[in-house]
């Protein structure tokens, strides 16, 4: 089952993580993990806490040391790649910890996400297309936003670039079920546009519901992926997760 | 009144001499103890400048571009290697400051130097015959204090540092150059460094040991602001007003150590120091 994420692996993928290992120190987290995001594709990423899905984005990312494999994006390999260069590659990143500056006003948090101020004006109308509530509130400082509106802005910062690949991790997490619908409608209008996404989730019916596969990751090595449209796919996974 | 003169151009000097230190510390969380040579590299510009029979006031430019490069030249080569070592910066730094001093010593000699002053004679305020120098320096203080301020709340490279103050990951996860940021801010608290070396030239003697004196003062009162600016205005009138007033009332010897002692005091009862207003 493992061989099923490699083996639909589409010539122009957007993201291909081939033996992937990495970690902090001496502990190793990713361990030999293959997977790939074709263009235009939604790719799961499962698991509970601790089990290294964060560890694999900032693998991605250049955050965390790539300690053997291969990671391509858009063709191209990544080695030492700084975020700066990996954002003009057009790769967008929704964090999970520590995302926003929340001294700083929402604007200044956007400002700081594009590489110049001249680009702000179209990101910011990207930005406030996506959630409107935005348009607003710019002045305000990021850490009164509620949680739900945090990971709307989170969301909406990482599209703002027009990203052709985006790393999302956890968005769903502690959001009200009405605003997960929101993000989930910004997400699949995204994706109708072409772009890539390789989603890191714990919440299941939220991940499957939009991804094209899955994959599950346990203590570092992937243990199970498919199709996440199969009809045993939300037990199977939740069953790993229960585990 | 001439009291009050004294209060506000003596933290207006303690101010200009720290700035550039608060500036490195607060981004690259370093203790640049080679503050204290930029502050001569500077003051050695004034001397340059004075030989060279140029207007005195070109020193002010002409030390901001060569403290900034030889600050950029000591972050690419020293410093940057020992971000994740702070202590090991420390000595580096320190030593550093060394080298510069000697190096300054090969090329000058031992020697005090004379300068010119900058702004020589006096003013009458209100009543009392004072400095003019001294208050030039005061205005000084104050355009710098203002330009600093708008660097870091205005632009986007002081938007860039505040990122990296508050949460260096997210800045870099964003696409923010963060080692452009440092050798930027690096740059700029040198050359302010070696800018408050020219100003410093009318009132102390130049030679080059000059800026050790000065560098344990603004070492002291950039600890007790922490890396605020705001709090760093506040630290430098307050010592500075102690400053004066020992020196005054009880003897200038206690007076010139009132910096150091007070701070210390500080950080013993609250160690955030000035910065928790």
């Amino acid at each position: 089952m493992v061989e099923a994420a490699r083996r639909t692996e589409p010539a122009g993928a957007a993201l291909t993580l081939d033996a992937v290992s990495s970690g902090y120190g001496a502990v190793s987290i990713v361990k030999d993990v293959s997977l790939a995001v074709g263009a235009g594709e939604i790719v799961a990423l499962l698991g509970k806490n601790g089990m290294g899905k964060t560890t694999l984005l900032k693998t991605v990312l250049g955050m965390v040391t790539l300690r053997g494999g291969r990671i391509t994006i858009g063709g191209q390999a990544l080695s030492g790649l700084s975020p700066a260069k990996l954002v003009a590659l057009g790769v967008g990143y929704a964090p999970q910890e520590q995302p926003l500056f929340q001294d700083l006003s929402i604007r200044d948090n956007l400002r700081l996400a594009v590489p110049s101020d001249r680009h702000l004006p179209d990101a910011l109308e990207r930005l406030v297309g996506h959630f409107p509530f935005l348009k607003d509130r710019l002045a305000q400082r990021a850490g009164t936003l509620s949680g739900g509106e945090q990971k709307m802005l989170i969301l909406g910062r990482a599209l703002m670039l027009r990203p052709r690949l985006l790393l999302i991790d956890e968005i769903s997490e502690g959001v009200q079920p009405s605003m997960v619908e929101r993000l989930r409608a910004v997400l699949l209008a995204e994706r109708a546009t072409g772009l890539s996404m390789l989603v890191v989730e714990q919440h299941v019916a939220f991940a499957l519901g939009l991804a094209d596969r899955y994959a599950v990751l346990k203590l570092g090595e992937i243990v199970d992926s498919g199709s996440a449209k199969a009809p045993d796919a939300q037990a199977r996974v939740i069953d790993h997760l229960a585990v | 009144m001439l009291l009050t003169l004294d209060i506000l151009t003596t933290a207006a000097i303690l101010f200009i001499v720290s700035i550039g230190l608060l500036a490195i510390f607060g981004v690259l969380k370093i203790i640049n103890f080679a503050h204290g040579a930029w502050l001569t590299v500077g003051a050695y510009c004034a001397v340059v400048t004075a030989k060279l029979g140029l207007n005195p006031w070109a020193a002010l430019p002409l030390a901001f571009v060569v403290g900034a490069a030889l600050g950029g030249l000591a972050e690419h080569f020293i410093i940057r290697p020992l971000y994740r070592r702070p202590l090991d910066a420390i000595l580096a730094t320190w030593g550093l400051g060394i080298v510069v001093g000697q190096l300054i010593t090969l090329a000058f000699g031992r020697d005090v130097q004379l300068t010119p002053n900058l702004y020589a004679g006096t003013v009458a305020v209100l009543g009392v015959e004072y400095s003019a120098y001294r208050l030039v320096a005061l205005g000084i203080a104050l355009v710098i204090g203002i330009l600093f301020a708008l660097t870091i709340e205005r632009t986007r490279l002081g938007l860039s540092a505040r990122a990296v103050i508050i949460n260096e990951t997210l800045a870099r996860s964003l696409g923010i150059d963060t080692g452009r940021v440092r050798l930027v801010v690096f740059m700029i608290g040198a050359g302010l460094a070696a800018l408050a070396g020219v100003l410093l030239t009318p009132l102390t003697s130049v030679d080059p040991n000059m800026g050790v004196s000065w560098l344990i003062g603004a070492f002291m009162l950039v600890m007790v602001a922490d890396a605020s600016f705001l709090a760093l205005a506040a630290a430098c009138l307050v010592f500075g007003a102690a400053q004066v007033l020992i020196s005054t009332f009880i003897s200038p010897i206690l007076g010139s150590i009132a910096v150091a002692v007070l701070a210390a005091l500080v950080l013993r009862i609250s160690p955030k120091g000035f910065s928790r207003a």
